[in-house]
């Protein structure tokens, strides 16, 4: 056999090799038909937008933007830690990651691939979802500007402009777009953090708990810090606080939709710091992965 | 000279036991040593070691202390697993992948990619006899056709070195002649192969040498026929001999102060009874 046609030099770090752990990990999370999520999301879509007619035609759009943006962050975020969870220990479990390991495949790529094939399965997700809520809200707004157009019986071009401007104010805006991202990145801080937690959990129900646990107190981190500042109540619970508060991701950091849909528009500055912490968070999870199962007896 | 395809020296490897101030030894002090193109036999019953020695050897797990090379390299360096192609016990492989994409996907881990990695993708699969079933799912694969894709992902980039942990484990008789037949021909384009298994017979017609390990502790190596060998006896075998011939071997054999162990007729083996009757 003529070994030297076949066996390029070995690369410490190949993109080639991520890249095909990345696909297949997204080829494997899609042919476990991960997609039928969003069939829930297309029915909340449409609870949202189409069982709101009691209400004023604003309040409507607004409704609809916060329980599809928020039903679109629990969903990542579930999306995130469920594929996560048990990438790990089902190729542990089935020995795959054996055949994978014993091939010139350093730990941290198979690592590093595992976790771009669920960012990448989200991105996918987020898309989607990002544009079927764009499709409905849509819908809805020529559903609303013919409504009441049809209801006010108007006849002058200029106030039929005003009704239509004045919907399409509550419509869709650009600035819902940094609402999105944030969502993402807060589903891919999931994802990093599930990996890290699979590397030494014994279960996957293990490793889901403790995601959630995370998620649940990442949410509480703000208050945590502000009783932990006070300066009232017993020094160990203020000190219990203060360490929760350093511990755990502020997730709130990435609640941009609240102030979107209340109409306050996000600072660039705070966007992007928002983005950056997003990243740095992703990065130091990864990494902390890496040293956990770098040494891990398999 | 050559370096040894694989090197083990000293090695040992101990697990803790979680919550317990206790340690197992899986391995003790174990020194071997397989040539290139030799087909080595690693046996033992459960828990004697074998598992964790292809382990440390491929790097899944580290040695508490003692050394691993493969072909002079160091085996924890991932750059040595360019020579080495491992099927490891009861692999399940991923499910959803046809066995021409388990192939391309193994493939590209080995740097392979574009024309190169697809023919050799179709010369593994014709080769394990698995052409017709490239574009079936594995979850749709038989126990059988599983181990062959298994042992072409392991060929993928034409190691040097074949490592096989129990490769024809819960095959029918059929397989299991189709992977040994697929061994003997690896053998014979000089390729090295290690090979753990509990069916001794098999390990009998493919080994050269083989080394025997139990608790954790190899206690018997050397070439196959030279530890099977009953160094006192001698085995002729004849083909038409009368009765009347045979009397006068005993009596001379006999005179000569020669006992006759045992005289019987060779049989076949069982596996060419069954695959002779169910052909």
């Amino acid at each position: 056999m003529n070994t030297q046609t076949l066996q390029p030099r070995h690369q410490v770090f190949s993109p080639a090799r991520v890249s095909a752990i990345a696909s297949n990990t997204l080829l494997e999370l899609i042919r476990q038909k991960v997609f039928y999520f969003l069939l829930i999301f297309a029915l909340v879509l449409i609870g949202a937008s189409f069982f709101m007619g009691f209400l004023r035609p604003e309040l409507q759009f607004q409704v609809m933007k916060d329980v599809s943006l928020g039903a679109m962050s629990v969903f990542t975020w579930l999306l995130a830690v469920l594929a996560t969870a048990m990438l790990l220990p089902k190729d542990i479990e089935e020995r795959t990651l054996y055949t994978i390991l014993a091939k010139p495949v350093p730990r941290f790529e198979y690592l590093l691939g595992k976790l771009l094939g669920v960012l990448l399965l989200l991105a996918i997700s987020t898309v989607v979802m990002s544009g079927m809520f764009a499709a409905t809200l849509y819908l809805k707004e020529q559903i609303t500007i013919a409504g009441a157009i049809q209801e006010s019986k108007l006849t002058d071009p200029a106030q039929i402009a005003e009704v239509v401007r004045n919907i399409k104010a509550s419509t869709f805006s650009w600035s819902l777009v940094p609402g999105v991202i944030a969502i993402y990145l807060k589903a891919a801080i999931f994802a990093a953090l599930t990996l890290l937690i699979s590397t030494f959990a014994s279960s996957w129900i293990f490793t889901i708990v403790v995601s959630v646990a995370v998620y649940l107190i990442g949410h509480l981190v703000p208050v945590a810090r502000e009783y932990a500042e006070s300066g009232g109540g017993a020094w160990f619970a203020r000190d219990l606080c203060g360490l929760i508060a350093r511990l755990f991701p502020d997730l709130q950091l990435f609640n941009l939709v609240d102030d979107i849909v209340a109409g306050n528009a996000i600072a660039t500055g705070i966007f992007l710091q928002t983005v950056g912490l997003g990243c740095l968070y992703v990065a130091v999870y990864t990494w902390l992965a890496y040293l956990m199962f770098a040494k891990k007896e398999l | 000279m050559p370096d040894p395809a694989i090197s083990i020296r000293n090695l040992t490897k101990v697990y803790p036991i979680p919550f317990k101030r206790e340690r197992v030894t899986a391995v003790h002090d174990l020194t071997l040593s397989v040539e290139p193109g030799q087909v080595y036999g690693l046996l033992g019953p459960n828990g004697s070691g074998k598992s964790t020695t292809m382990k440390v050897l491929l790097g899944l797990v580290p040695a508490s202390s003692g050394s691993t090379q493969i072909f002079g390299r160091d085996s924890a360096l991932v750059a040595s697993h360019e020579e080495v192609g491992y099927l490891p016990e009861n692999p399940y492989f991923y499910k959803y992948l046809t066995g021409e994409e388990t192939l391309r996907f193994y493939g590209k881990l080995c740097g392979l990619s574009g024309s190169a990695l697809r023919d050799r993708a179709r010369d593994l699969l014709k080769l394990v006899g698995l052409e017709n079933a490239a574009d079936r799912r594995l979850g749709g694969y038989s126990k059988g056709m599983l181990q062959r894709i298994g042992l072409a992902q392991a060929l993928v980039q034409e190691p040097r070195l074949l490592v096989l942990d129990e490769p024809t484990a819960g095959v029918d008789p059929a397989g299991s002649r189709e992977i040994r037949d697929l061994i003997l021909e690896f053998k014979s384009r000089g390729m090295t192969i290690l090979l753990c298994s509990h069916l001794l017979g098999q390990v009998q017609e493919i080994c050269d040498r083989v080394g025997i390990l139990h608790n954790g502790r190899l206690v018997r190596e050397g070439a196959l026929e030279s530890l099977i060998a009953i160094e006192n006896q001698t085995q002729l075998i004849f083909e038409n001999a009368s009765p009347d011939l045979l009397a006068r071997f005993e009596a001379e054999a006999a005179a000569c102060g020669a006992r006759l162990v045992e005289k019987t007729k060779p049989h076949t083996t069982l596996e060419r009874f069954f695959l002779e009757v169910t052909k």
